[in-house]
């Protein structure tokens, strides 16, 4: 699985069904529009709590500016995996690293001592096994920060995430996660996209490094005047 | 938050470890990105007979969690007065004990009335490397003198010092690239401050990945002869390219952002890093710092490396209170100087 790798899709945009729409941006045309996209979740819908789904509300209704990704805030698990940008996996002997252009964030997944997360991260804490030829990956250790997608989707600190990446072929990995919060949601729930091998000749990751792209939104009512 | 001063300003008590001595001048071999490479000392192989374990596909196996701690205290420079690499026996002690005090007697007023936190936050308090310098070439143990060009850049620098600086603090812009949580910058990544001193490699086949706990950035690095990109494509961390030398991985790095800036050197900063195992437990480090456009000659630094901790994630930016309350408290001390009659 050495490669680098790419999700195709809007499961950034909303994990759910969504049609096209506006955002208030209107500056930006078209530009500023949210694509259509088809749900990746199984069954179609998240199942929330009641208490929970009026937060997914108050997240979108507090979008941009309460969308981690906007303030560059490391994405966690699964996000970073659909983020518009591509990741690598680097297949060590004892671990696994996966590095994501987005932020510079990165994740070791240990293959081999498993422990408990000793503190919780963005990223959370992932132990890894193999099932056959499935790299089958358990994340633990979430904070309560990080969403689902740009759609205010998102979870407590109780969240525990099964990730399953099998090869179909050289160049397509199927990817599946799934969710299990019981302070969320009212049942586990599960999403499922292809990730592409990105097949350019001498392509790499670059850098996005967001700070700065967001120190405006952060901090700019404190300059000076 | 760790601070750059923690390296040139810290203290270490008695001991004695590894000594690495310097060998006196000779033509320095060139890379093949065409830098040249200063000899730097004796090779350790020749005192040991340490086989370099490989990966499963034959690289050298420099798997592992290395940090950069026992190095701590080990002033960047030498101090001027002090002549020799490194000392030892009761020469040793002296200067450990000096460290510790001047460490010590720094840390509580860093920064003004602030400082920079009790002694028993710092990782590594009490190391005792015997050397005297991180500079290994050249022999001195300084860094060689700026050209005239980059003096004259340093003099139209307005502010600097970060944080710990006498500012102006108008903008997140006027602080560093550490403060802001950007980034570590290179080669300073690797160099000890007080915690996340520690660096992961992991190897796959055609690259090596090192992944640096302070601010968690990683760098995926091709080994496969691949082209640099072309110089339109800059970056904080620059673009990388390695290759091995023997049992050695030699790590080309150009392409820096003009936003960059190592004692000096921005877009036109290249380094050459070296690394090298030396034991199970061990980890040689040089960088070869090149800059015809800031410093009069390249100039080498080292660094002995050995067994780390895994990493915690460090989210500098998402816990970044500090840039909030610093810029805030600038606003405040400037609303405080508005005579009464005005408010």
């Amino acid at each position: 699985m050495n490669g680098i790798w790419q999700s195709v899709g809007t499961a950034n945009w909303n994990l759910e069904d969504h049609s096209a729409s506006a955002t208030a941006f209107w500056q930006l045309g078209a530009i500023g529009a949210i694509p259509a996209g088809q749900s990746v979740v199984e069954g179609g819908t998240i199942p929330y709590l009641p208490a929970a789904l009026k937060q997914r509300d108050a997240n979108r209704a507090g979008w941009p500016k309460s969308d981690p990704e906007a303030k560059c805030y490391m994405p966690g698990i699964p996000r970073a995996t659909y983020m518009p940008f591509p990741f690598q996996i680097v297949q060590g002997q004892k671990d696994i690293l996966f590095v994501y252009e987005y932020a510079s964030s990165n994740r070791i997944v240990h293959m081999q001592n498993h422990s408990e997360a000793p503190v919780d991260s963005w990223m959370g804490w992932s132990n890894g096994t193999w099932e056959g030829d499935t790299l089958v990956i358990t994340v633990n250790g979430f904070n309560d920060s990080t969403w689902f997608d740009r759609a205010g989707n998102h979870h407590s600190d109780g969240l525990t995430v099964v990730e399953r990446y099998t090869m179909q072929g050289d160049n397509v990995l199927q990817y599946e996660a799934t969710m299990t919060d019981p302070k969320t949601f009212s049942r586990p729930w599960k999403i499922r996209m292809p990730l592409y091998r990105r097949l350019e000749p001498n392509v790499q990751l670059l850098e996005f490094k967001c700070v700065e792209f967001s120190e405006e939104l952060l901090y700019g009512d404190l300059k000076k005047k | 938050m760790a601070r750059g001063w923690v390296v040139a300003a810290a203290i270490i008590i008695a001991g004695a470890v590894c000594v690495w001595p310097v060998s006196a001048q000779a033509p320095a071999p060139a890379a093949p990105g065409g830098l040249p490479v200063a000899p730097v000392g004796k090779s350790p192989a020749k005192h040991s007979k340490y086989s370099v374990p490989r990966t499963p596909w034959g690289d050298p196996d420099l798997e592992g969690v290395w940090s950069s701690d026992e190095e701590a205290g080990v002033p960047f420079e030498r101090p001027s007065g002090q002549a020799k690499a490194a000392v030892d026996g009761s020469e040793l002690e002296e200067l450990l004990e000096q460290r510790e005090q001047q460490r010590a007697n720094t840390a509580p007023t860093v920064g003004g009335a602030t400082g920079a936190g009790p002694t028993h936050w710092y990782e590594n308090w009490g190391r005792k490397s015997a050397r005297t310098s991180l500079v290994v070439d050249p022999v001195d143990g300084r860094v060689p003198p700026l050209t005239a060009d980059a003096e004259k850049r340093q003099q139209g620098r307005v502010g600097g010092g970060g944080s710990f600086g006498k500012g102006p603090f108008d903008k997140p812009g006027d602080f560093s690239l550490y403060d802001r949580c950007i980034t570590r910058g290179l080669p300073s990544v690797m160099f000890p401050a007080i915690y996340n001193n520690n660096t992961r490699i992991v190897q796959a086949p055609g690259y090596v990945a090192l992944t640096y706990e302070m601010i968690h950035e990683t760098r995926v690095i091709p080994l496969d002869g691949r082209p640099f990109v072309a110089h339109g494509l800059r970056g904080y961390l620059g673009d990388a390219r390695a290759h091995w030398e023997g049992d050695t991985l030699v790590i080309e790095t150009q392409s820096f952002s003009d936003k960059t800036n190592y004692r000096g050197a921005g877009a036109t900063l290249q380094l050459v890093e070296r690394f090298r195992r030396v034991s199970g437990k061990g980890l040689r480090y040089e960088v070869t710092v090149h800059d015809p456009h800031t410093f009069s000659r390249p100039w080498t630094a080292a660094l002995n490396l050995g067994p780390g901790v895994d990493l915690f994630e460090y989210g500098c930016h998402e816990g970044n209170y500090a840039m909030r309350n610093m810029l805030s408290a600038a606003r405040a001390a400037e609303k405080a100087q508005v005579p009464a009659a005005k408010k």
